[in-house]
């Protein structure tokens, strides 16, 4: 067995080697792929989009629509995650809480519990965190500029490299790092379930339903131009305004279905309390 | 509105996946209604979109405003016309014959399914509709990334079969992503006209052979063509019995669509049959794909297993007949696209129906099945009767048309072998339907407490297998105008 694959290796290795003979060469100016489209993207896309950046005029506009459906594989892997992993339904179990000042520990049967607002207990499960006062306050201090310095990147895709996916993926990082630092229950305190699931299908929606919209104001599919209308403005701005109103959807759903992974895949779909 | 067809076939599925995702954490009794509302839509403008193309030929439509060779563009023409159609009927009538199962099966969850549901067949209509090779693999990238989140929702079993399929199915993407890469490297595009309208003067080039030889073994793994198929009989047979009749008949299906899409349209059949010599090796992989899914699925003891390696055997009769390279062939294997679809369902809705009462699909789960459940066992011979390829169903004008394909095409051994995988179905077929037939029921769950428990499935199930059993007939009577007014003009005059 180990000698076939092996064998399909070698064979599909020599296969792509084989096909590079016939590559142009490398960083030529005149191979095909800079030829043939390259050059309306190079000389157009400013007066056309209006976007600095051409990578992201290409990649929000000129092929805006698969754009929208990588944001839209991203939701999926969330819902596929949710749907495979998250347990809704428990067993009562047992419950282990812990005095905080006298470092008691009880242990409560049969599904009983101490009221979540308590004060003087915490519980203590797989998710529990011993206290660590260095790394909490760094982490305390950190989340504000991280979750700042994504935003920029999100409102910057314009102009620099960046944009909704990068920018969301360090957003969700900054809430990330609030449930590793601290603990899963402080970070779905702030963010619980529902409103992640809400944010993630919110982020989506807002770039189909933009496509949607100018549809609906009469011209094809993702043409931001037909926007103009709406946001008063010509109609090469408003294709630069639309890309960045996707872009701000793209950032919402990328962090929240970040989140939203790393929740079930870390408490194995338990969360706290089940739903 | 006329002009919108083609982006409301695939937007109206995709805001709707996103609305039911929203409903399922709000109001979980709108998440089927709205399902049932988009894919009526969908199928309401595929229907019109047919019609569109039969007056116009060619339907473009060019998304985002941009012209097709910087934009991306959809292109509907006969072939993904009619494709397009079964797509959204097959998964409209699945969709409200298995509403019962998913409520049984997913009570808490029904957010979640419906969201992957609608998401799946978005992925396959706009794999379908599209005429641009990239935007065919994000697509892609949905169809499996859902199917594969429900097949594993299955039985005990599913996630690791999903898993396999998961890497298997990733390895063809990938192998997909890969050809369309170096067709990009030599081209500069990726517009599936625009390629095609740049390869001819570069028909010798080694890039653009080893583009076509990544990109057909990528479709075949996706497909599950014979040497390649090893993920399919686990995956189909474990997934949710609402699942494997939604799968089955489509995920294939589109597949050997993309296939003869690449064939007649990216790479043109002028290289594929004359440039390359490779059409009657190809014939005989298909020929060694139908004998051993006919051997296999002798061997199984279970209905949703058996199914399985029948499909295995149907992919080897689509492969082959495309690649048989005359008018017939090409002929046969579309219309066995549209074809299979209906019957497999057909058959795959029968299980469904069978698991909501008995819970079991072994073969010893069928006995005397058809006093307790007549109507099902009836829509069961019909889809039965059409795999077998009797007449007046669907499933013998397309065996006919690939028949009459490898007599033409002085193909005896793909001849020999489609036969025999006839008169095997007709074996298998029949060992159920004795068993279903004579042998008594029995109460095999040990549930003496309730004799006589199992009935007839509940109306709305019923219904729609009823529906897609008469619907094979029906496809079958209008078999030549389906073939006259349609398939005729989808492939192209080159292929005589």
């Amino acid at each position: 067995m180990r000698m076939i694959a092996l064998i399909i290796i070698v064979l599909s290795g020599g296969l792509l080697l084989y096909a590079t003979q016939d590559f142009p060469q490398w960083a030529d100016p005149a191979s095909p792929a800079s030829l043939h489209l390259s050059p309306h993207y190079i000389q157009k896309s400013m007066e056309e989009t209006s976007v600095p950046n051409l990578v992201t005029a290409v990649l929000a506009d000129y092929r805006g629509f698969d754009t929208m459906f990588e944001t839209t594989v991203i939701f999926c892997a969330g819902v596929a995650c949710f749907m495979l992993l998250r347990i809704s339904r428990q067993t009562p179990e047992d419950r282990y809480y812990r005095h905080i000042s006298t470092g008691v520990t009880i242990h409560i049967k049969d599904g009983g519990k101490i009221p979540d607002k308590s004060k003087e207990f915490e519980r203590i499960d797989t998710m529990w965190t011993p206290f660590d006062l260095v790394i909490k306050t760094v982490c305390r201090f950190l989340i504000p500029f991280i979750q700042l310095f994504a935003l920029y990147v999100i409102a910057h895709g314009h102009h620099s490299p960046g944009g909704g996916f990068q920018g969301g993926v360090i957003l969700g990082a900054s809430i990330i790092l609030l449930a590793i630092s601290h603990n899963l229950r402080t970070a779905t305190k702030r963010m619980n379930e529902k409103l992640i699931g809400l944010l993630c299908v919110t982020g989506v929606f807002i770039y189909a339903g933009t496509g949607a919209l100018c549809l609906l104001i009469g011209l094809n599919f993702l043409d931001y131009s037909a926007l103009a209308s709406v946001l008063f403005l010509d109609p090469v701005s408003a294709r630069s305004f639309g890309i960045l109103i996707v872009e701000i959807g793209v950032g919402i759903a990328v962090m929240a279905t970040m989140i939203w992974i790393y929740n079930n895949v870390s408490s194995a779909g338990k969360y706290d309390e089940g739903l | 509105m006329s002009q919108h067809y083609p982006a409301l076939l695939v937007i109206v599925p995709l805001l709707s996946a996103f609305l039911i995702s929203a409903a399922g954490w709000l109001n979980k009794r709108l998440c089927f209604p709205i399902a049932v509302a988009a894919l009526s839509v969908a199928c309401f403008s595929s229907v019109l979109l047919l019609f569109q193309v039969l007056d116009e030929k060619v339907v473009l439509y060019k998304l985002g405003g941009w012209s097709p060779p910087w934009g991306i563009a959809y292109s509907v023409d006969y072939l993904n016309g009619l494709v397009l159609v079964v797509v959204s009927v097959v998964a409209l009538l699945n969709l409200i014959a298995t509403q019962r199962n998913v409520e049984q099966e997913f009570s808490e969850k029904i957010g979640a399914f419906y969201t992957l549901y609608i998401l799946f067949v978005t992925g396959l209509l706009g794999i379908v509709v599209t005429g641009d090779a990239f935007n065919l693999y994000v697509l892609l990238e949905i169809a499996s990334l859902t199917g594969y989140g429900l097949i594993a929702m299955g039985e005990n079993r599913a996630p690791l079969a999903t898993l396999n399929y998961l890497y298997m199915g990733t390895i063809g993407a990938s192998f997909y992503l890969l050809g369309i890469g170096y067709l990009y490297i030599v081209t500069g595009s990726l517009n599936m006209a625009d390629i095609s309208a740049i390869l001819p003067s570069l028909y010798h080039s080694k890039t653009v052979l080893a583009a076509f030889v990544i990109c057909i073994v990528g479709v075949w793994l996706k497909m599950a063509f014979f040497p390649l198929h090893a993920w399919l009989p686990n995956a189909y047979t474990y997934a949710p019995s609402a699942v494997s009749s939604l799968i089955a008949p489509l995920m294939t299906k589109v597949i050997i669509y993309v296939m003869i899409r690449l064939m007649l349209t990216v790479f043109t059949p002028k290289y594929i049959f004359s440039t390359l010599n490779v059409s009657d090796s190809i014939v005989w992989i298909a020929v060694i794909a139908i004998v051993m899914g006919a051997i296999l699925a002798l061997g199984q003891r279970n209905l949703k297993k058996m199914l399985a390696y029948i499909i295995v055997a149907e992919v080897g009769y689509m492969v082959g007949g495309a690649w048989l390279g005359n008018r017939a062939g090409m002929t046969g294997a579309i219309l066995h696209i549209a074809n299979d679809a209906l019957m497999t369902l057909c058959v795959f809705l029968v299980v469904g129906n069978i698991v909501y009462k008995v819970k079991g699909y072994a073969f010893e789960d069928l006995k005397g099945l058809f006093r307790k459940m007549p109507f099902t066992m009836g829509a069961f011979v019909v889809g039965a009767m059409s795999i077998i390829g009797v007449p007046p169903t669907c499933g013998f004008f397309s065996k006919w048309y690939l028949i009459s394909g490898a007599i033409q095409a002085g193909h005896y051994g793909f001849m020999v072998a489609l036969l025999f995988s006839s008169l095997v179905n007709v074996i298998l077929f029949f060992r159920v339907i004795e068993i279903s037939y004579y042998e008594p029921f029995e109460n095999h769950h040990g549930q003496e407490s309730h004799p006589g428990k199992i009935a007839e499935a509940p109306l709305t199930m019923l219904v729609p297998l009823l529906i897609v059993a008469a619907g094979l007939v029906v496809v079958g009577v209008y078999t030549g105008d389906i073939v006259n007014h349609i398939i005729e003009f989808a492939i192209p005059k080159g292929i005589v």
